[in-house]
């Protein structure tokens, strides 16, 4: 057998690959401590010190002053750098002084809930006096809940939990409101889109609910690092937040790598898979065994990867020690996966995002990334993974083909100078306000001119009345339905129509493995379409439009299906409108209807991509209004290329627009379309339309219009920087009348200022 | 855009998101009404209700009072005074013991509300309840014209019902009452504090003694099925809301009439059930073969011996399934109260008339036989037929199961080193 290669040997393998195109070192950093606030309760001093800790950091005494100082805080906290204490230590040194007050935590998911739960008891136990922790969660059992709701001095839960258990629920928990002195949200960053405007609604209603019950508590917010932790904060709470941003903790000394793929087809400028060079340099360290975590944007893709790596690994035990880790395992899976990284059992790890939270899994020496993970704050998170306690850390981006991580690749000083994108929600988007109205209003009736998030709710009660949902009495509108609404509305789901997936392979034992929105139903789950679940594929059967199902059977097949839709875009109301400068386009936001009929799928083979056969899909027109911006063009562009290339012009700049888009606003590419118009209906001109995909908007366009000439000029560069002809993946794609249509396109954009 | 306009705009999306949650239910499209209070007045008449006032808020409130000799399905009210009398000689610590108390104490209740699920946006908008005393039947309804008169509602109630110590319902301690907790909540500051209470489920008593025998043991049913009793024109409860809802919109009062009669029949119905119930379970009325083993089955479990002894003993003489099972408890009592033979001749007469004996009956006859009667080698011959019976059933999930058999291999064990020491001894 081979000797085992050093860390040091390894780098300066990485040194002289030609394929490593940037290597940045991110010096260390020194810990900025302070010593203990003299407030703060020596009972929890001692317990610091018997941890070995003798000295706050910088941020989390800023933290613990702010709050005991009675303000709003948010924390911007990169990762493994003490965040829990920073609110842990106001909460306790608060139960200390006044044992009757009350603290809620809440977490995006139930794992989190329940480490942040072990490790405040751990510190409990340390302080030596029997304050009550708990979790309340979906599997928290009948018996204990009583006693939570009556003595638990901190709770700690979920969006989810709180919408529909805690606050339908809110007279079972009468002391617990009226002496709730903190609202502790964790991972902040996580609600975004449509789930943060969905959790922004449910704190309007927790703020109901406490002001009824008389108590005003304080929030203390922690994010990991975006553009706008305080105004989202603010979005989110509706309070006025301060900003705690200045991070005490140390860090060890960082080597970030990009690593591109050599090409592989010259003519079509494609490179080589960017998994299979990622199955290669993971492979490198954990043959010398060398702990690595390697993320990968879908499940799929991780799944994938741990089965290439474990059949290097050939070695008896060795298979074992490489894990995959994402959302959908079971609890006590991933705290056996969490245990084998912090005690060395588990040498590998392979993870989609579901790593990005806090939870806490010691040391990895290396963090492959593969291709850009579409924003700044899961780069740093992710980063973070690596080198967490001591020794250099080694970061790899591998770049796959597709135009941003080409141009990140390309541009390693446009990266590292990088700010982390901002992060949008829309509260009042219509939707999502008319669901949390009706909750609210069952859990306590609507005065006439109440405001609910700032504006009044007598419009939405009124229509709700007018559905026999409310009913109006004596100045209040009061809930009349039989129905429970939070059952019907669910935080993580696009939209309330949602469709159940039904997997039928086995007859007697129909279950149903997931949900889609009715938009993804008609896209995804039309009947002979060939839908993908967790890695498994399967056939649709039928798609029931009234039932609201779709029946799918497991199959074994080579190929995959797409589906072409025939969309047409109206635009319903012009709400902003301005002239490009130096470009013959106007920019607009406004509200649009987009509606979509699917018309044809197409089946493309795996391994070749090669069309084998296609299908007509069978189904109504659907209709959606959102938000949206469009850029309409003048006619003179048309006539100066002619109609042909200026179409491809569309499409080109249609795809490095989506693929540039999330650069803006922190958001998936699924969350948005673009979609080119070379006669658009509402002005006849050639338009480029951008929506959010939820029914209102939420947001995400909004962001766009407002940075419309920088996204251009990223497009322009991105474009630029490719050096093919005629139009490759990794910018313009596979247009009609390629070579033309990029030189018209760069000379089109040429036009937009320069990027500063 | 205001708010006013974006809702004309996404009106009919917005609509149409409503409907996809909603089960279809038929619609009155109408104008939603002011509230109307000469509407109510009338129609507080034609229910003949009065008024109670509480500031600006009103409840409507029916009274009336029925004779003891008034016919509720086979008893009459009258009845309960000897019902009560009948539990000042009877077991003390029975669920549905009345020996401390006077037929006057319990309280006959029932509610209706807006909906089954238990959040706080449920409202409970009937209340009916009904007290016996020498004058007869003394009957209240309270009605809430309208979600914002609940001060008023509850004010009226929890100033009139007295003691709640001894309310007696049908699923009033997993329903109603949780739901007035809920309701009190949202009241608490203006009306009279809310009583401790006490219960007297008939649900449960109910479901113990009959629910072999009825599909769903819901108050009609119990009515039809064991009191013969029968409603005419009925108005189904999971209509009450909908007609509720309704009379919200045009208090008309046609349209809760049939709730209110409804709730009346229920409380009254209470009356006869406990009486029915209390006179199975005193042994006043003559029970069947199923109601006395499941009255002996409670009383064994409450720790009254002597009471289940009497109950069962006749029942063992019989040769159908509760002769079997009446044995089997029979046999579990004896052995308590240390009549050892008794015990195993009545386990194994047991054993012999069962087609398939249960495990347990091996089980417990062996540990008889190897403690009291140091028969090792009959202990043996019952234990090797229960882990015999056991293997057969084995079945991985069941974990019982796999117990049972360990200890009973170890009980194999052990009588074979004490057979051997005997041997040798």
């Amino acid at each position: 057998m081979k000797a085992r290669q050093s860390m040091d040997e390894l780098l300066s393998d990485l040194k002289r690959d030609p394929n490593v195109v940037h290597w940045h070192t991110v010096p260390g950093r020194e810990a900025v401590s302070v010593p203990f606030p003299e407030s703060l309760d020596s009972r929890i001093c001692r317990a610091l010190n018997h941890r070995g800790i003798n000295a706050l950091y910088s941020h989390q005494a800023d933290a613990f002053q702010s709050v005991m100082a009675g303000k709003d805080v948010v924390l911007v906290t990169p990762t493994a750098s003490g965040k829990t204490l920073c609110y842990n230590l106001p909460v306790l040194q608060h139960l200390l002084d006044d044992p009757t007050s009350r603290a809620l935590y809440f977490f995006p998911t139930k794992a989190l809930a329940q480490d942040q739960k072990n490790e405040m008891e751990q510190l409990i136990q340390e302080i030596g006096v029997p304050l009550k922790s708990y979790t309340y969660d979906g599997d928290t059992s009948g018996t204990i809940r009583q006693s939570i709701r009556r003595a638990g001095q901190i709770v700690m839960t979920n969006p989810d939990m709180l919408h529909s258990s805690i606050l339908p629920h809110h007279t079972k928990w009468v002391s617990f409101f009226e002496n709730l002195k903190f609202i502790v949200i964790d991972e902040l960053h996580v609600y975004r889109g449509v789930f943060g405007s969905h959790v922004a609604n449910v704190i309007r209603r927790l703020e109901r609910i406490c002001s009824y019950y008389g108590s005003h508590p304080q929030f203390i917010c922690t994010s990991a690092t975006i553009r706008n932790p305080r105004e989202h904060a603010e979005a989110l709470t509706g309070r006025k937040m301060t900003l705690i941003n200045r991070n005490g903790a140390p860090a060890v000394r960082k080597h970030f790598l990009f690593y591109n793929p050599p090409v592989v087809n010259k003519q079509l400028n494609v490179r080589e898979d960017e998994m299979i060079a990622v199955k290669t340099i993971a492979a490198r360290f954990l043959k010398n065994r060398i702990q690595t975590i390697v993320f990968a944007r879908s499940k799929l893709k991780v799944e994938l990867l741990v089965s290439h790596l474990q059949e290097i690994n050939s070695g008896r035990d060795e298979k074992a020690k490489i894990c995959a880790y994402r959302g959908g395992y079971l609890p006590l899976e991933r705290r056996r996966i969490e245990r084998g990284l912090r005690n060395g059992d588990i040498m590998g790890v392979v993870s989609t995002n579901a790593l990005e939270l806090g939870v806490d899994i010691g040391q990895l020496r290396v963090c492959i990334m593969t291709g850009y993970p579409g924003n700044m704050a899961s780069v740093w998170q992710q980063a973070g993974r690596a080198g967490r306690r001591q020794g250099d850390a080694i970061i790899i981006m591998v770049a796959s083909s597709n135009p941003l991580d080409q141009y990140m690749a390309t541009h390693p000083d446009y990266f590292f100078s990088r700010n982390p994108e901002d992060v949008r929600i829309n509260p009042d988007n219509l939707m999502i306000l008319a669901d949390h109205i009706k909750c609210s209003a069952y859990e306590l009736p609507f005065k006439k001119g109440e405001k609910f998030g700032g504006q009044p709710a007598d419009d939405l009660c009124e229509f709700l009345a007018d559905e026999d949902l409310l009913h109006f009495q004596a100045g209040k509108w009061y809930w009349m339905n039989d129905a429970f609404p939070a059952n019907e509305i669910s935080l993580r789901s696009a939209v309330q129509d949602s469709f159940a997936i039904v997997d039928v392979t086995d007859r007697g034992h129909a279950r149903v493995i997931g949900e889609m929105d009715r938009f993804g139903a008609m896209t995804m789950l039309y009947e002979d379409a060939i839908y993908i679940h967790q890695g498994v594929q399967y056939h649709v059967d039928q798609l029931d439009l009234d039932e609201r199902k779709a029946y799918i059977r497991k199959v074994n097949v080579n190929y995959y299906t797409d589906s072409d839709l025939a969309v047409q875009m109206d635009v319903l109301e012009t709400d902003e409108k301005k002239p490009l400068q130096g470009l013959d386009a106007d920019q607009s936001f406004g509200d649009v209807s987009v509606r979509a009929l699917p018309t044809v799928f197409k089946k493309i083979r795996f391994e070749t991509m090669e069309n084998i056969g296609w299908g007509h899909i069978h189904l109504p027109e659907m209709e959606m209004h959102t938000n949206g911006t469009w850029i309409s063009f003048s006619e003179a562009w048309t006539n100066r290329f002619g109609k042909d290339v200026f179409q491809g012009v569309l499409a080109g700049l249609s795809h490095l627009l989506r693929h540039a888009a999330p650069l803006f606003v922190l958001c998936d590419q699924s969350d948005l379309s673009v979609v080119p118009r070379i006669k658009a209906t509402h002005n006849e001109l050639p338009t480029l339309f951008i929506y959010d995909k939820y029914p209102g908007g939420i947001g995400l366009s909004k962001k766009l219009y407002e940075a419309m000439p920088d996204l251009l000029r990223k497009a322009r560069e991105m474009a630029a920087a490719c050096d093919c002809e005629s139009g490759c993946p990794s910018c313009i794609g596979f247009v009609s009348e390629g070579r033309a249509a990029k030189q018209a396109l760069l000379h089109l954009l040429g036009a937009v200022a320069p990027c500063r | 855009m205001s708010l006013k306009q974006k809702l004309a705009l996404y009106k009919k999306q917005l609509h149409q998101a409503q409907q996809a949650e909603k089960q279809p239910i038929h619609r009155q499209t109408e104008d939603h009404s002011t509230e109307n209070e000469s509407e109510i007045l009338v129609a507080a008449n034609a229910l003949k209700s009065g008024i109670r006032r509480f500031e600006d808020e009103y409840v409507l409130v029916h009274s009336e009072q029925l004779s003891l000799t008034h016919k509720i399905g086979p008893y009459r009210p009258g009845d309960l005074f000897r019902t009560v009398a009948l539990w000042h000689e009877g077991p003390k610590n029975h669920p549905l013991s009345a020996a401390a108390l006077r037929a006057e104490d319990l309280l006959f209740f029932d509610t209706e509300t807006t909906g089954l699920s238990a959040g706080a946006g449920e409202m409970i908008f009937l209340i009916g309840m009904a007290r016996v005393n020498r004058n007869g039947v003394v009957l209240k309804q309270y009605l809430l014209p309208g979600p914002g008169h609940e001060v008023a509602f509850y004010d009226a109630f929890l100033s009139d019902c007295g003691s709640l110590k001894n309310l007696v319902t049908f699923n009033g301690k997993a329903f109603d009452w949780p739901r007035v907790k809920t309701r009190y909540q949202f009241v608490r500051d203006q009306v009279p504090r809310l009583p401790a209470f006490g219960h007297f489920d008939l649900l449960h008593a109910s479901r113990r003694l009959w629910k072999d025998r009825l599909d769903s043991v819901r108050l009609q049913s119990v009515e039809k099925a064991i009191l013969s009793m029968g409603r005419t024109d009925d108005v189904p409860g999971k209509m009450a809301p909908y007609l509720y809802f309704k009379f919200l919109k045009h208090p008309d009062a046609g349209l809760i009439s049939g709730i209110l009669e409804h709730n009346r029949e229920d409380v009254l119905s209470l009356i006869s059930l406990y009486i029915h119930l209390s006179g199975l379970i005193l042994g006043d009325l003559p029970a069947d073969e199923g109601e006395s083993f499941q009255i002996g089955r409670w009383f064994a479990q409450l720790g009254a011996a002597d009471r289940a002894r009497s109950l069962f003993e006749p029942l063992a003489l019989r040769s159908d399934a509760y002769g079997i099972r009446s044995k089997i408890f029979l046999a579990k009592l004896c052995k308590r109260a240390g009549k050892y033979g008794h015990a195993l001749s009545l386990f194994r007469s047991a054993i012999a008339e069962e087609k398939e004996p249960d495990n347990l009956l091996f089980i417990e006859a062996a540990k008889l036989m190897e403690h009291q009667f140091r028969d090792y080698s009959g202990a043996m011959h019952y234990t090797q037929r229960a882990i015999h019976g056991l293997r057969e059933r084995a079945n991985a999930e069941d974990h019982s199961g796999a117990a049972l058999l360990s200890d009973c291999l170890k009980r194999l064990n052990r009588l074979d080193q004490k057979m051997l020491r005997e041997n040798n001894g």
